[in-house]
């Protein structure tokens, strides 16, 4: 028994003292979607020119916030990738130091509403993505946000949940078609709740509205451009639509925890991710629409992504401050007009 | 069954302390929240939640498709697992087989093979079409309908699988006896059959039930946030709102009405033994 004893903690011994001769580590908490790409394009090259190994934890933002929220004090993850609006209410809570974009010679390639979208440079964006409504070309024909409550759409249509990251831009882009900018959403809201049944669901997964598209559930639904993929090949007509009042949209940015102590490597691999390369990588294999202005991609592959400084500067956006000060007031007013 | 108490303590120890450290404790304290408020402990948490409409729809709902599930369960249950004890012994252990096929299967995979079987150019709309019973598709998807089958096929097995177990263990001619007394067939389920499977039906309509109403994965598949039920509202409050009271006070809700779930049943059951 001893002797096992022995042998076991020799074994802990060296597998621990091996553990601190390792080259550094850098711990990145991103979204679980397309890792295996990321892994080949992002973490792996950079692992090789830094010497050291990415730890990567993933999951859907709430427990990723949660989570760096939780470690507050001796934080674990180094740097996340978050949207703007979970960004800024992480920097609210004191969860986030910010970037020193001066070590980033990346940045000032970046679209300008991706330098500093949070303000005190607490985040820097590093991919967008256009919202629109993705529709059945053969069945209806969608030039306004409004169609989406059409008649011709009633029984038809999937709109996406208030919880979602789609959710709110919706609601404020049907407000516009309504004529009504108001940011309480009240009149989208109301008008959403009015036609509560002509809606089929609404949706909390992308993939999961491209099913219903398949299944011939739906014929039209807002959906972000990152998603684009899952319906142009589905075997029906499917169109992009480009609405008279726009299109709206989100971006991501990357942000880097309060006193983590890894912020040179952080800094580093943040750089690394702006870069003209890695973002041209990224487009190219349509994973992320890239932020870095300098990226040149063709036109087929532009097409599928929300690309150029035209589109970007197009994007209706609602801010991050009014998702953030706002979400509780649409989620009570949805749950007691919309969801009965 | 142990000559020494302390060893039958002994052995228990380890399962007690760990279902007291991980499960208990945790789960004590999550609750507890519910009951903690600014101003000290309240119940202020529950009316506050049963003030709200939705949430009385929510609690209503979960209500009424946890019991259609358990009692349809029920009925279907008997009848199969009557045919199940009544085959020969070989046949009936391929039977149970087929029975228990399903819960071997993930409920995710389950829910979304429904998924394609109620949709609108699913296998029951096509089926309805062509034999003319509707002219156009009807919507079954994201609606408490098809909450309640995907439902019930989750849990239907659960009911046959308590319902045969308590029939294997009725005497063999207790039914024959009945008859020859004189018996109808719904006298003989009513009199002797239900008395000596009671134990069955309380613990089959107990998993039923509890099952029906914390079941995550069904609700939110087949109905969506147009058709919450509480264990779906939980989610939304927890990773949504970040309201963990709100959550706290749902599960105690769901602990509380599986308990008294399982209390009325037994209730009713022994009610009957007496009569």
């Amino acid at each position: 028994m001893l002797r096992i004893f022995t042998a076991a903690s020799a074994i802990a011994l060296a597998c621990s003292s091996s553990a601190f001769a390792a080259d550094k580590t850098l711990t990145i908490s991103v979204y679980s979607f397309s890792q295996d790409e990321f892994q080949e394009l992002v973490y792996s090259p950079f692992e090789a020119i830094c010497d050291c190994k990415i730890v990567v934890e993933t999951g859907n933002s709430v427990e990723r916030m949660a989570k760096i929220e939780a470690n507050k004090e001796s934080p674990v993850i180094d740097m996340a990738v978050l949207s703007t609006h979970d960004a800024l209410g992480a920097a609210r809570k004191g969860l986030l130091q910010p970037i020193d974009v001066s070590s980033l010679s990346n940045h000032d390639k970046l679209y300008d509403i991706a330098k500093d979208p949070l303000g005190d440079n607490m985040g820097v964006g590093y991919t967008f993505y256009a919202t629109s409504i993705v529709y059945r070309s053969d069945k209806v024909t969608v030039n306004s946000w409004s169609d989406l409550l059409s008649p011709e759409l009633a029984g038809n249509v999937a709109l996406p949940d208030i919880t979602t990251n789609q959710g709110p831009p919706t609601l404020h882009m049907l407000g516009k078609a309504m004529g009504n900018t108001d940011t309480s959403l009240a009149a989208p809201i109301e008008k959403v709740g009015e036609s509560a049944d002509d809606i089929v669901t609404f949706y909390v997964r992308s993939s999961q509205l491209a099913q219903l598209m398949q299944q011939e559930e739906i014929w039209a639904a807002p959906v972000g451009r990152f998603a684009w993929g899952r319906f142009k090949d589905n075997g029906f007509p499917m169109a992009w639509a480009e609405p008279e009042e726009g299109q709206t949209g989100g971006m991501n940015v990357m942000v880097m925890t309060a006193n983590n102590g890894n912020e040179e490597l952080a800094l580093q691999f943040m750089d690394f991710w702006l870069s003209t390369e890695i973002q041209t990588a990224l487009a190219m294999n349509l994973i992320d629409s890239p932020a870095n202005s300098e990226v040149t991609v063709s036109d087929d592959i532009a097409a599928n992504l929300t690309y150029g400084a035209d589109t970007v500067a197009s994007l209706d956006l609602l801010t991050p401050s009014t998702i953030l000060d706002m979400r509780d007031s649409w989620l009570e007013q949805w749950n007691t007009k919309v969801v009965k | 069954m142990f000559e020494n108490r302390a060893i039958g303590l002994a052995l228990v120890l380890p399962a007690a302390t760990f279902a007291a450290a991980l499960f208990l404790l945790p789960v004590g304290i999550l609750l507890s929240e519910a009951f903690r408020t600014d101003a000290g402990w309240s119940v202020w948490s529950y009316v506050e939640f049963f003030q709200s409409p939705r949430n009385q729809t929510v609690f209503l709902r979960t209500l009424k498709l946890g019991a259609l599930v358990a009692i349809v369960s029920a009925f279907v249950g008997y009848a199969a697992a009557f045919a199940i004890v009544s085959l020969p012994p070989t046949s009936r252990g391929r039977m149970f087989g087929l029975v228990a096929l399903p819960l071997m299967i993930s409920p995710v995979a389950r829910t979304y093979a429904w998924l394609v079987i109620l949709g609108r150019t699913g296998f029951v709309n096509r089926f309805l079409v062509d034999t003319g019973l509707i002219e156009t598709p009807i919507r079954i998807l994201f609606t408490e309908t098809a909450v309640f089958i995907g439902l019930l096929q989750l849990f239907l097995p659960l009911m046959v699988i308590s319902l045969v177990s308590a029939m294997e263990n009725m005497p063999r001619d207790a039914i024959a006896a009945a008859r020859i007394l004189g018996a109808n067939w719904f006298q003989v389920f009513w009199r002797v059959i239900l008395p000596l499977t009671r134990e069955g039906l309380v613990i089959g309509g107990t998993l039923v039930f509890t099952g029906a109403m914390t079941a995550y994965i069904t609700p939110a598949i087949l109905g969506g946030s147009k058709v919450l039920m509480l264990e779906t509202l939980l989610y939304q409050r927890v990773t949504v709102a970040n309201d963990f009271v709100a959550a706290s006070v749902i599960a105690m809700i769901l602990i509380v009405m599986a308990f008294s779930a399982n209390l009325l049943l037994k209730q009713i059951a022994t009610a009957r033994n007496q009569r």
